[in-house]
């Protein structure tokens, strides 16, 4: 179980995370939302043990996350962010291979064992990559690149997700492949995934648990019905929204009233 | 499977690259301003100098004193610097990454030149004070080259001729403090040039291109991540660190070690690394070694070249290698 404890954050004197409370529950998806700035992709990455704490803990299975090694965060998460820009030719399964990194008995040298390969096979397939194995990461297009992120993501094994705004400059068909294959991941593993994002009726589609964060805070947390209320989203994003029913899902469904700031 | 494959690839790879190397150390070894008879110098060669096979005393002075060891000089700077470009380029995520551009070279000449005025009798102490000069360039450039948003390779070559320029400058001074009759081999040996008396140095420079390859290889699966970004390495368990430092602290060795003894031979570490994964892949389990042995035979045939193109005058190899590398780095850096 991954768990923030009143965690804080401060660079230089500017507060990007005020004593945050969190706990990434087993099965479940956890939505952070908030406008620029609130202080979202910092506490995924103060989860993950790379940004550090002003004070509070993180906890990876009970231990204080900066007692284990990154191989053995990198075994129990998996972080799926943009992914940089590759500037030397690698194929979709070295890619997805370089999730296994973590596994390995000796960490710089050696090469994959049968164990590897067929988990990338697994992955890839559940991904629907694997007709694209061969093929360069250059060569794919937005929306298989992101899929082969997640992919190498899944290929970790890891119980804990960290996706920061995966459905980022994705179209409306890959915004959802992307998040059912998370969804699927939580259900069928009991892998509990966090997912930093814009787009609030995605996360009210998906996530179990929705996190409304603004100025390093968390103003609310708990099930889409019960946070994607009209008061608390004009509090944070300062803007006037209808909230109804998704027809289909019945999930909450939040329209922006335009020129309405309030 | 891919793995087997890979496998596969490498060891054939590197076998025909060993033997590619040998049979360069042997032809070279012939070729020169004063040609070898083949048959003599090939038996000579094999019962490893025991026997002069019918060679005059200055043919067998000419094969054992000053070729070989300078063949063998010629093959370790190249897998040195070969090695130390791939893994700069790996770390850095940047295709031109090499340690002449980046002025890693530079700083390992000023140190070879520190040691060579105030220490010029111990000749251990210009692989050491090339080393730390290396080092220090190294740091200066990483340093120089981050910014707010990262390193970009336009930003790393830029800060790359930053400390090249002001290194130059130094160099410029410290050589005011020699005698005018060592300026000009100096500004020969800083060109890159393999005919300096090494004999002391040559076991040095050999042993640590061989231990520095092995070092490097065994972080090869940490480096093929960190091509990949170094916040997806970290992600993925990688002591991102940890291995920064090993590279920086290796590289420089290898660069201090090569150019103590042969100066600054220019962009092998570019050309070699780059053709390497042209035909073999980025996968640095394969890409290191297969510099490293590729890069020795790049400067062998290079600096047999220079030494016998306008025989029985001698071109210093660091002109060759440039001659061809040059070109590549335009080339790169459009595609870049």
């Amino acid at each position: 179980m991954l768990e923030a404890r009143d965690v804080t954050i401060k660079y230089d004197e500017r507060v990007a995370v005020a004593n945050v409370s969190l706990r990434l529950a087993a099965g479940e998806i956890t939505a952070i939302i908030g406008p620029n700035g609130a202080g979202k992709s910092t506490l995924l990455r103060a989860l993950n043990g790379q940004v550090r704490r002003s004070s509070g803990a993180v906890l990876l299975d009970g231990e204080p996350i900066e007692k284990l090694s990154r191989r053995a965060i990198g075994r129990r998460i998996a972080v799926v962010a943009q992914e940089a820009e590759l500037r030397f030719p690698v194929t979709v399964l070295e890619f997805v291979l370089g999730g296994r990194f973590a596994w390995a008995s000796n960490a710089g040298w050696g090469w994959e064992t049968e164990k590897d390969l067929s988990v990338a096979g697994a992955v890839l397939r559940e991904t629907e990559l694997t007709d694209l194995s061969g093929r360069l990461m250059n060569e794919l297009s937005g929306g298989e690149r992101q899929r082969a992120v997640l992919a190498r993501a899944l290929a970790t094994e890891a119980a804990h997700l960290l996706l920061d705004e995966p459905t980022a400059n994705l179209d409306l068909s890959h915004q959802s492949t992307l998040l059912s294959l998370v969804r699927n991941r939580c259900d069928q593993h009991q892998a509990a995934a966090l997912v930093v994002t814009h787009d609030i009726n995605l996360a009210a589609q998906f996530a179990d648990q929705i996190v409304l964060m603004k100025h390093g805070q968390v103003l609310d947390a708990g099930p889409p019905q019960a946070v994607l209320t009209p008061e608390l989203l004009r509090e944070v994003f300062e803007i006037t929204v209808l909230v109804d029913a998704h027809p289909v899902t019945s999930a909450p469904r939040v329209t922006p009233v335009h020129g309405r700031r309030s | 499977m891919t793995t087997r494959v890979t496998l596969r690839r490498t060891l054939i790879a590197c076998s025909a690259l060993t033997l590619a190397l040998v049979a360069a150390i042997v032809a070279m070894s012939l070729l020169g301003s004063e040609p070898l008879p083949a048959r003599a110098s090939l038996c000579a060669i094999f019962s490893a100098g025991t026997s002069p096979c019918g060679l005059s005393r200055d043919q067998y002075d000419i094969l054992f004193q000053l070729r070989l060891p300078r063949i063998l000089l010629a093959a370790a700077v190249g897998g040195s610097l070969a090695t130390a470009g791939a893994s700069y380029q790996a770390l850095l995520r940047n295709p031109l990454a090499e340690p002449y551009l980046l002025g890693v070279s530079n700083g390992a000449a000023v140190g070879t030149m520190v040691a060579l005025v105030f220490f010029g009798t111990l000749e251990w102490s210009r692989p050491v004070l090339a080393f730390g000069g290396a080092l220090i360039a190294t740091l200066a450039v990483y340093q120089l080259a981050r910014g707010r948003a990262g390193t970009t390779p336009e930003r790393l070559i830029l800060a790359g001729v930053i400390v090249t320029t002001f290194l130059s400058s130094v160099i410029v001074f410290v050589t005011t403090l020699m005698d005018a009759t060592r300026i000009r081999s100096f500004n020969f040996w800083l060109l890159g040039d393999l005919s300096g008396p090494t004999h002391t140095l040559l076991p040095i420079v050999i042993a640590i291109s061989v231990v520095g390859t092995v070092a490097l290889t065994l972080n090869a699966r940490s480096l093929n991540l960190l091509m990949l970004g170094e916040r997806d390495a970290f992600d993925l368990g990688v002591e991102v660190g940890r291995v920064r430092i090993l590279v920086f602290v290796v590289a420089s060795l290898l660069v201090g070690s090569s150019v103590a003894a042969s100066g600054s031979v220019g962009y092998v570490g570019l050309v070699v690394p780059h053709l390497v994964r042209l035909s073999l892949g980025s996968d640095n389990r394969i890409s290191i070694p297969a510099a490293a042995l590729g890069g020795a035979l790049f400067v062998i045939v290079a600096d047999t070249v220079a030494r016998t193109v306008i025989a029985p005058r001698e071109l210093p190899v660091g002109a060759i290698t440039a001659l061809i590398g040059a070109p590549l780095f335009i080339y790169l850096l459009k595609r870049v």
